[in-house]
């Protein structure tokens, strides 16, 4: 009892079983003298723990590799903007926030038409959402034939839309909700454009708005947070463009893409 | 009562100290909400909360941990819902008490030189991997080999004893490397034998044995 209790306390088996804390360095010092004491004297020990270590730091070098992700631009952006609007004097916050177009599309009542409806003007929505957020693209317009291919499980044929100054951006994979997507975004002579692309064998993407016909196409039309959107459907494939067009600029776009495939 | 009289120059400060950690944050929101959406959300909630909870951060301590702790918590609590999820954990997190289920093959692959075979993993399977992980370990793991918190730091971002943290980590690292194994042998990287079962985490049991031969 009074003697010194310090060295080769350790066995194979405690430190077999803490090896993790050894390589994590998270002995005190004195475990860190008795595991050291041990595996001076035990050859088999120090292999497992050699062993172990190298697993250990190949696996977290792994792991950072392929897990460290930037935060993107954009939320970067919004989350400043947040920041600087906390920072205003709360009665300027209580008075401010409320986008023109918010209260313009209200006043018009889009958003109670919205409200009117159950179910799935909330894809609308978070269309509107997703697209409103600008998230960086993943492959620019040259690039995109074929790079859909393998990441989604449907084949989605972009619309070709024509008209001056309309150009594809790019795209990147998206979701509405649950759903996944292709997202395509488009430059327009103002503004932008953002298309959703999801496949719905089942028909649950029925969308609200009212009912414009074009051609032989019927598309839903919505307009929200001042944002026009036009859904239509092409057998088992529903497609949302969401533009801050004017409506008839927009049904002028979507005419010419419907034109396109109805060759 | 009302935050106007934090002033501006505390408000720099929030920033300064903390969006620089804006990347390991998105980073680790990515892998528990495994979606770019949610993801954002989840951070931006977190610096909101941050700053408006800036005054009880004490000065000098760890402006890191705190934010993973704010953003820890905001996950758990708006993913609250998913109750199914957590109560796996705890059921498995009770086996693991009573049988020494965890395999050791793929960290002994892994530490043989012929077999070094996470390097030839794809990131995707790698982040595949990590998701599959039940949320209680892997929040352990990330905050370990991702973001090298140390167990005690680990302890208080999590609110839980440290025995737990080791424990967590423990299962939660050989999981990883079985399901990393697995993809590995999917995409003909290895070749799988059978392994036998071993091993737990003991250090505190060891701590209490010595001090009380001490």
């Amino acid at each position: 009892m009074g003697n010194e209790p310090v060295t080769a306390a350790m066995d194979c088996a405690e430190l077999t079983r803490s090896i993790d804390a050894l390589l994590d360095g998270e002995f005190d010092a004195r475990e860190q003298v008795e595991a050291e004491a041990h595996l001076a004297g035990c050859g088999e020990c120090r292999t497992m723990a050699d062993r172990q270590a190298r697993a250990r730091n190949a696996l977290r070098a792994r792991l950072r590799a392929a897990a460290h992700t930037p935060a993107p631009a954009a939320l970067r952006a919004r989350l400043e903007q947040a920041l600087a609007r906390e920072r205003r004097p709360l009665w300027r916050r209580v008075l401010s926030p409320v986008p023109v177009a918010t209260l313009a599309a209200c006043a018009a009542g889009a958003l109670v038409v919205l409200a009117s409806h159950s179910g799935n003007e909330a894809l609308v929505e978070e269309a509107i959402r997703v697209h409103h957020r600008a998230l960086p693209l993943e492959v620019d317009a040259s690039a995109m034939p074929g790079w859909f291919a393998g990441k989604l499980d449907f084949h989605p044929a972009p619309p070709h839309f024509r008209g001056d100054g309309v150009k594809m951006e790019g795209a990147r994979l998206s979701n509405l909700r649950e759903w996944p997507a292709a997202y395509i975004r488009y430059q327009l002579p103002r503004g932008e454009a953002g298309l959703f692309i999801v496949d719905d064998p089942k028909g649950r993407f029925d969308a609200p708005g009212r009912e414009v016909h074009i051609g032989p196409q019927v598309i839903r039309v919505v307009n929200a947070r001042g944002y026009n959107v036009a859904v239509w459907r092409d057998q088992e494939i529903v497609y949302s463009l969401v533009s801050d067009l004017g409506e008839d600029a927009l049904f002028q776009l979507v005419r010419t893409a419907q034109a396109e495939s109805g060759r | 009562m009302f935050d106007l009289r934090q002033n501006d120059l505390t408000r720099d400060e929030f920033q300064e100290l903390a969006l620089k950690h804006i990347d390991p944050l998105y980073s680790a929101a990515l892998r528990l909400t495994k979606n770019d959406r949610d993801a954002e959300d989840l951070v931006q909630d977190t610096f909101l909360r941050a700053y408006r909870f800036f005054d009880k951060f004490e000065r000098g301590t760890n402006m890191k941990a705190w934010l993973f702790k704010i953003l820890t918590n905001t996950f758990i609590n708006r993913y609250r819902r998913s109750v199914k999820e957590r109560s796996i954990v705890e059921g498995s997190e009770r086996d693991a008490v009573h049988e020494r289920f965890v395999s050791r093959e793929a960290a002994d692959f892994a530490a043989n030189p012929e077999q070094y075979f996470f390097d030839r993993l794809l990131s995707d399977d790698v982040l595949k991997a990590v998701d599959s992980l039940p949320i209680d370990f892997r929040m352990v793991v990330i905050l370990a080999d991702l973001q090298e918190f140390s167990y005690k730091e680990i302890a208080e971002i999590l609110d839980v004893p440290v025995g737990t943290v080791m424990s967590r980590l423990y299962r939660g690292r050989r999981l990883l490397q079985k399901a990393l194994a697995s993809y590995a042998v999917v995409s003909g990287v290895l070749q799988l034998p059978e392994g036998e079962g071993e091993g737990s985490i003991d250090l505190e049991s060891y701590r209490r044995r010595r001090g009380k031969s001490a």
